[in-house]
């Protein structure tokens, strides 16, 4: 409870000092909000749409890639920590593991799902 | 050492390290890219130009744009310095430990290195403008490539400590730093940790060809918030490197925190410089050299490292 | 009061903040100012506190300068430079401070930002109207401009329509306008794209900026270009070649900003301005470097491939040279034949060989210099100029702006400006004849 306690205030008091900065640069530049100002940059043309849309991730294979390495990492974690008492069979079990990963990887490059454009 | 401290100057001390190590890149930025382009300038100069173009910025009023996520954005670059700062509170300064103990050191930088992803998503989507949608998007998968290779590399660092808690890990190191017990480690380190930072080559998300991508609506005091949290991201990427690749404390002559500051600016020289020498990759590039490339070279680092320990 | 003026002293060091309009017979200029280290040059206008016109402002960059200006935060400012042209005063910018000589711009800029900070030079506001782009407030159940998820024009905007994408899904498709002052691209170029996630679907160019002049104007105030003179007059190829071996460096310059290596950019730029056959040896350093780091090439092999069809309507030049067309105007001038020249090709015909074969014809050019002696070029009507081949007719850029539209689909952001950057453009050069022809 000790270190969440001490990143809870770190994390207040980083927020109050960002948020006093702000304050302080906002009194010695009031806001001065007009339709022109706040049209957003498109380079001289102000844009026809709303940026926000069903942005198309192209990567998403990628990142289900990722996905299985990501919990594949979780593993790893206390595998390390415990390696040097379990030995071999610790680095052979999880050779094992990692090799059917990496096939995963090759069969992923060679379907080209690592490039999007 | 938070107990030996207290709370207040464990503060002041992470909050002024966010300050001055983002202060430090910057001149270590303009310095190198002055050597670099070979169109030199006093030294006094140097370092003051960082000075005088935050008290530009703060100068400056922060424009908002029409419809914009505001609490995302006004939040953004502090949670990209917080995290900062939760790297740096955990770099040991000596045996005694860092100014937050964490027991899982290299799962919390892990952690970083994935809430990154959100600090700067939530950067570009807020303002609801096309340039610093992309950027945010781009960083996405930027991230999820970088990702793996760092916390692999960390990972084969646990092994000869047998622990996730950095000062372990540094202690480790005492008859041989890991930068020589596992070559491939510090440079894959260093690569992700580009990445991770945000900064050239690896700007995917603030570069040039977005005309500076999130930061495009960025004004004021939030484009200096943005810039220097980067920057303190930067230095604790390369305090992290320090720590676990290059003995940390570990040193003659000079006491622990010297050595921590000394071999940390050191590695900071080296990412300022790449950045300034390599141009960026095609995104798509830098994907599949991480997938096909960078990540299995990390398993290779883990699994030799495993077995050099077992022979 | 005390902490402003306190800031606004420490900030009086700081280089003034500038986004530049380069109007016509600005390019050149605004290569030099880029080497005053009292100035920034910015990419977003939210980052600056100086709009600088250069030259003469054609109406449609003014227009679009009046946006950017309005997006700038305060204070902010306008100055005016016409790099002597006899340009008209540019309308429609009130309180333009107006800088007279090329020596004065960066001392001129940063007092004005100075006085900007103290509050001594009053910030400009708005040139546009305080209109919304739509009406929308009160429209709706809950006053958001629409009905539903995406009726009406909420905040004053339309919301992204759906589109077929190639990979099955329907997904939101982003029309977008840039230009024709965006940063990374020549200015004046217009683009009106539609972008789906970060892949360009499709690309119509908009109108040149630079056509509503009514007369071409041959040169600039630096000296009428030495390629338009040699179309009809002899001119010595030391002064031929060592313009190109210049052009070519300050392109080089412009690709390396762009790929995040500002401080190589610099160097190029630094090497244009004092270019002479001397400094072939600092140009080749600067060629080996990039080739060693292996980085430029990481960001544009494979980038925006040419071939042979779709460069047919393009005048011989660097582009097409770089795609293995082995054609160079200056191969029918005898001046150039006793000089025993070569015509210097790459083979992929991507952005990749089209900045080799750049730098190739650069240090060619400051070989050929330095051994031209008195030798003149043979006027022929047909001029290699940096761009490629150029007549009294057609200039090489207009041809190479129409390639974008082709080139561009099915690339994503990174890869279609590195493209377009790869092209040379000049919108310029490419009304130049289309307003002699008008005449």
């Amino acid at each position: 409870m000790d270190a969440v306690g001490a990143a809870l205030t770190v994390s207040l008091a980083g927020l109050g000092g960002w948020l006093l900065l702000r304050w302080v640069s906002d009194t010695l530049n009031p806001a001065c909000s007009t339709a022109p100002g706040r049209a957003p940059f498109a380079a001289g043309a102000p844009p026809g749409v709303h940026a926000w849309s069903r942005f198309h991730a192209r990567y998403y294979t990628m990142a289900l890639l990722f996905l299985a390495f990501d919990m594949e990492m979780v593993f790893m974690y206390p595998w390390a920590v415990v390696f040097v008492r379990e030995g071999v069979t610790a680095l052979v079990e999880m050779l094992m593991f990692i090799v059917i990963l990496t096939l995963g990887i090759l069969y992923a490059w060679r379907e080209r799902a690592l490039e999007w454009a | 050492m938070t107990a030996q401290l207290g709370l207040p100057a464990s503060l002041a001390l992470v909050g002024s390290a966010l300050v001055l190590g983002a202060y430090v890149v910057e001149v270590l930025d303009h310095a190198i890219g002055r050597v670099v382009s070979g169109h030199f300038e006093p030294v006094g100069r140097t370092l003051t130009i960082p000075i005088h173009r935050a008290a530009l910025l703060l100068l400056q009023q922060t424009t908002t744009t029409e419809r914009p996520d505001a609490p995302l954005w006004l939040i953004a670059p502090a949670f990209l310095a917080g995290l900062a700062a939760a790297g740096l509170a955990i770099v040991p300064l000596g045996p005694s430990g860092a100014l937050a103990n964490v027991e899982a050191g290299i799962v919390w930088f892990g952690a970083v290195g994935a809430l990154v992803m959100v600090a700067v998503y939530a950067h570009g989507w807020a303002p609801n403008s096309v340039m610093p949608l992309i950027g945010g998007y781009r960083f996405v998968a930027l991230a999820l490539s970088y990702e793996m290779p760092l916390a692999l590399v960390l990972i084969a660092a646990a092994l000869p400590a047998r622990a996730l808690a950095l000062p372990v890990i540094v202690a480790s190191q005492a008859d041989l730093w890991n930068v020589v017990r596992q070559p491939l480690g510090l440079p894959l380190y260093l690569i992700a940790g580009l990445g991770l930072a945000c900064r050239r080559p690896l700007d995917f998300a603030d570069s040039a060809d977005l005309a500076g991508g999130t930061l495009v609506e960025a004004s004021g005091v939030a484009r200096l918030a943005w810039s220097a949290a980067k920057s303190a991201m930067l230095v604790a990427v390369a305090a992290i490197g320090a720590t676990v690749f290059l003995g940390g404390w570990l040193g003659p002559w000079l006491p622990g925190p010297a050595w921590v500051v000394v071999k940390t600016l050191a590695l900071l020289a080296l990412l300022v410089t790449a950045g300034h020498l390599v141009a960026r990759p095609r995104l798509e590039r830098f994907v599949v050299i991480a997938w096909v490339g960078l990540i299995p070279l990390a398993l290779v680092n883990v699994f030799l490292s495993g077995l050099l320990l077992l022979l | 009061m005390g902490v402003r003026r306190w800031l606004a002293g420490l900030a009086a060091g700081a280089p003034a903040s500038v986004f530049v309009v380069p109007g016509r017979g600005a390019r050149e200029k605004v290569d030099e100012l880029r080497l005053d280290s009292r100035l920034h040059f910015t990419e977003s206008p939210r980052a600056t506190t100086i709009l600088l016109l250069i030259g003469e402002i054609p109406d449609a960059l003014a227009s679009a300068a009046r946006s950017i200006h309005d997006s700038m935060p305060r204070p902010r400012a306008t100055a005016c430079w016409r790099a002597g042209t006899s340009a008209p005063v540019p309308s429609g910018f009130p309180d333009a401070v107006m800088v007279d000589v090329r020596e004065e711009v960066g001392t001129v800029l940063t007092r004005l930002q100075s006085a900007l900070l103290r509050g001594d030079h009053a910030s400009e506001p708005d040139l546009l109207p305080d209109i919304d782009p739509a009406p929308w407030r009160g429209v709706g159940p809950h006053g958001q401009g629409g009905k539903g998820m995406t009726g009406g024009v909420p905040y004053g905007r339309a919301l992204a329509e759906r589109a077929h994408d190639r990979d099955g899904l329907e997904l939101d498709q982003l029309p977008v306008r840039i230009g024709p002052l965006f940063p990374p691209l020549p200015a004046g170029l217009v683009l009106d794209l539609k972008v789906q996630g970060d892949v360009v679907q499709e690309v119509s160019l908009g109108d040149n900026p630079f056509l509503s002049f009514d007369a071409a104007v041959v040169g600039t105030a630096a000296g009428p270009n030495p390629f338009e003179l040699a179309l009809s007059q002899p001119v010595p190829i030391s002064v031929l070649e060592l313009a190109r071996a210049r052009h070519h460096l300050v392109w080089l310059a412009g690709a390396l900003e762009l790929h995040g290596v500002a401080a190589l950019g610099y160097r190029a730029r630094r090497l244009a301005a004092e270019i002479a056959p001397e400094r072939a040896g600092a140009v080749r350093a600067l060629g080996r470097l990039l080739e060693g780091t292996r980085s430029l090439a990481w960001g544009t092999a494979g980038v925006g491939v040419t071939d042979g069809a779709s460069l047919a309507e393009v005048p011989p030049g660097p582009v097409s040279r770089a795609a293995g067309i082995a054609r160079d105007a200056r191969t029918s001038d005898p001046s150039y034949l006793s000089l025993g020249f070569e015509v210097l090709v790459q083979e992929e015909g991507d952005a990749r060989a089209r900045w080799r074969q750049r730098l190739s014809e650069a240090l060619q050019a400051l070989e050929l210099a330095g051994r031209a002696a008195a030798r003149w070029s043979t006027p022929s009507g047909r001029v290699e100029a940096p761009r490629g081949s150029l007549t009294a007719e057609s200039a090489p850029a207009a041809e190479l702006v129409a390639l974008i539209p082709a080139l561009l689909p099915g690339l994503d952001w990174g890869d279609a400006v590195t493209t377009i950057v790869s092209l040379d453009l000049d919108l310029e050069e490419a009304a130049s004849r289309h307003a002699a022809s008008a005449v």
